[in-house]
């Protein structure tokens, strides 16, 4: 069997600029293996030498998450191989449209039994593609795992939810999403990128369907910022504090406070 | 759209999930996949009708996507589910039965003429969108508290759950639920040790708040725990009052706060992005400011 983890090319909006007519520019965000995935192809890693199993990544995304540097990125963290769809037509592309392409690339590894995947992405951070992906399967689903392990014809997960502590086992082929300190991914050294680009990397720029699209654009705008009030208070420490207590207290904020238990 | 569903796994908060279902027209269908008194709890939350996976213990809710996919896919229409998790995978279950689109960044949603036109804020809520759909969407909210209205008929569902079984299970007491918090003192990497988070409690027991952090704090650092983390893949908070301690202001964590009521912003650095993004900004060092700020409420 395989292990798969699904993994997203994408930039930081930190450092994405915005447009009067809301238009979104990725173009100074260097874009990087989304920070979440590391941990998911870590997870995959150390669970495909445990298994003896081959690690496969699955990638959709703009022409950009094909090119030589993405693939190598992704290849230098641990993965044997990768499949990705990568075309400028793509870079749009909705949760449900990215989880169908994306399923659609798991069938094509062939023996996959478990997908792995990050708990958010960098830039949309929906945290539903690895839910749509399970559902468009057909497969057993989980997130939030803190830790995955192989258990005879399934796997084990740990997780902590509100709720509490949870320990599950899921009959596989299944989906898991992997709590952001499941593991820690360790940066690649030299060898690993070196080792990556001899690593096999399958790149096609037509999806293997046509996905859900994603709603017609009416319109957009850049976000207005909440307006607020800036007023700066200095001094030393004792004559600051109380300076903002009066403030506050003069708008009614110190009355009404609780907990929401 | 004559029908919309409402997720809701194991509990009944779906007061904000029955009132855009019931916005957008048609009779509002709750999924409930818990044990019987969660049912009856969202039965009596403004919905038309509830159908009841029961599932007493021993499975995960997400055991039940399946059986929700089947159902919803037959008798297609909007679906609601609140940011939990077992909500989640349920959602895309049905999300993919419908293959329907997905939508997790709403901030309004309306009937127009017979399309769906959502008001989307985008990449952490740097800029909007306004997008219409013509057919069912998959909505991702959070679900509010439990709604108000008179008893549903309450039906159970004839359902296995598939797949996914519970082998242990250690319930925690409930914690805060920062998401209904009036006041929250929100602590970031200006903090320099775990000790020092004393500091920030006593500023929040004395402003009666709950205390917050950034993603580093509690993921990184794992100083506090995750269900403490704001931010745009942590918890999205609206208080009244928003205190910011030590924190930068990186949009990551703006985007889980952007809709506090009072911001307040204690920073070293006068130039950090949070500095002007603040009602109240304090060019400060915390160390000195906070220990104030309690004895200045005291």
């Amino acid at each position: 069997m395989s292990v798969v983890v699904a993994y997203k090319w994408a930039g930081d909006p930190q450092e994405a600029s915005v447009g009067a007519d809301g238009s979104v520019d990725f173009g100074r965000a260097r874009p990087g293996i989304s920070e979440y995935d590391a941990v998911a192809i870590q997870v995959g890693r150390n669970l495909a030498d445990a298994l003896g199993s081959a690690l496969v990544g699955v990638c959709v995304g703009a022409a950009g998450a094909g090119a030589p540097v993405a693939t190598k990125a992704a290849l230098a963290r641990g993965l044997d191989r990768v499949l990705v769809v990568a075309d400028d037509s793509l870079a749009t592309l909705g949760t449900a449209g990215t989880a169908q392409v994306l399923s659609a690339l798991v069938g094509q590894v062939g023996d996959a039994q478990l997908v792995l995947a990050g708990d958010c992405s960098t830039d949309v951070g929906a945290r539903m593609v690895p839910a749509v992906l399970g559902g468009t399967l057909g497969w057993a689903t989980v997130t939030d795992a803190a830790s995955v392990r192989a258990d005879g014809a399934g796997v084990v997960v740990e997780r902590t939810l509100a709720e509490g502590a949870q320990t599950l086992r899921l009959a596989l082929p299944a989906v898991v999403a992997v709590a952001s300190d499941a593991a820690k991914p360790q940066a690649p050294g030299m060898k690993d990128v070196l080792g990556a680009g001899k690593k096999p990397a399958d790149v096609i720029a037509a999806a293997p369907l046509t996905p859900v699209g994603d709603g017609e654009t009416l319109s957009a705008a850049r976000a207005a910022a909440p307006a607020r009030k800036g007023v700066v208070i200095t001094g030393d420490a004792a004559t600051a504090a109380g300076e903002l207590v009066g403030a506050l207290r003069a708008a009614g904020l110190l009355d009404k406070a609780g907990t929401g238990r | 759209m004559s029908r919309s569903y409402v997720i809701a796994a194991g509990h009944a908060g779906v007061g904000t999930l029955v009132a855009h279902a019931a916005a957008l027209g048609g009779e509002v269908v709750a999924l409930v996949v818990g044990p019987r008194d969660v049912a009856e709890r969202v039965a009596a939350a403004g919905v038309t009708r509830v159908v009841w996976f029961d599932e007493a213990g021993g499975h995960a809710a997400e055991a039940f996507a399946p059986a929700v996919a089947a159902l919803v896919g037959g008798a297609p229409g909007h679906v609601f589910a609140a940011r939990r998790p077992a909500d989640r995978v349920l959602l895309g279950a049905a999300a993919a039965a419908l293959a329907a689109p997905v939508v997790a960044d709403a901030t309004a949603v309306a009937d127009e003429g017979g399309r769906t036109v959502v008001t989307r804020a985008v990449y952490g809520g740097i800029a909007t969108r306004t997008v219409a759909f013509d057919g069912p969407v998959a909505f991702c909210l959070d679900g509010g508290a439990a709604g108000e209205g008179d008893p549903a008929p309450v039906e159970r569902a004839d359902a296995s759950p598939a797949g996914i079984v519970v082998t242990y299970l250690a319930p925690e007491p409930a914690g805060a639920d920062l998401t209904r918090a009036t006041s929250i003192v929100a602590v970031g990497g200006g903090l320099r040790a775990r000790e020092d988070l004393a500091l920030v409690e006593q500023l929040a027991a004395a402003l009666g708040a709950e205390v917050g952090c950034t993603r580093p704090i509690a993921e990184g650092l794992g100083w506090l725990p995750r269900d403490r983390y704001i931010g745009v893949s942590g918890l999205r908070v609206a208080p009244e009052l928003y205190v910011a301690v030590g924190i930068s202001g990186q949009l990551q964590h703006m985007a889980g706060c952007r809709d506090a009521k009072t911001v307040v912003a204690v920073n070293t650095d006068a130039k950090a992005p949070i500095m002007s993004q603040a009602d109240y900004v304090l060019p400060a060092d915390l160390y000195e400011l906070v220990p104030a700020l309690t004895r200045a409420l005291g």
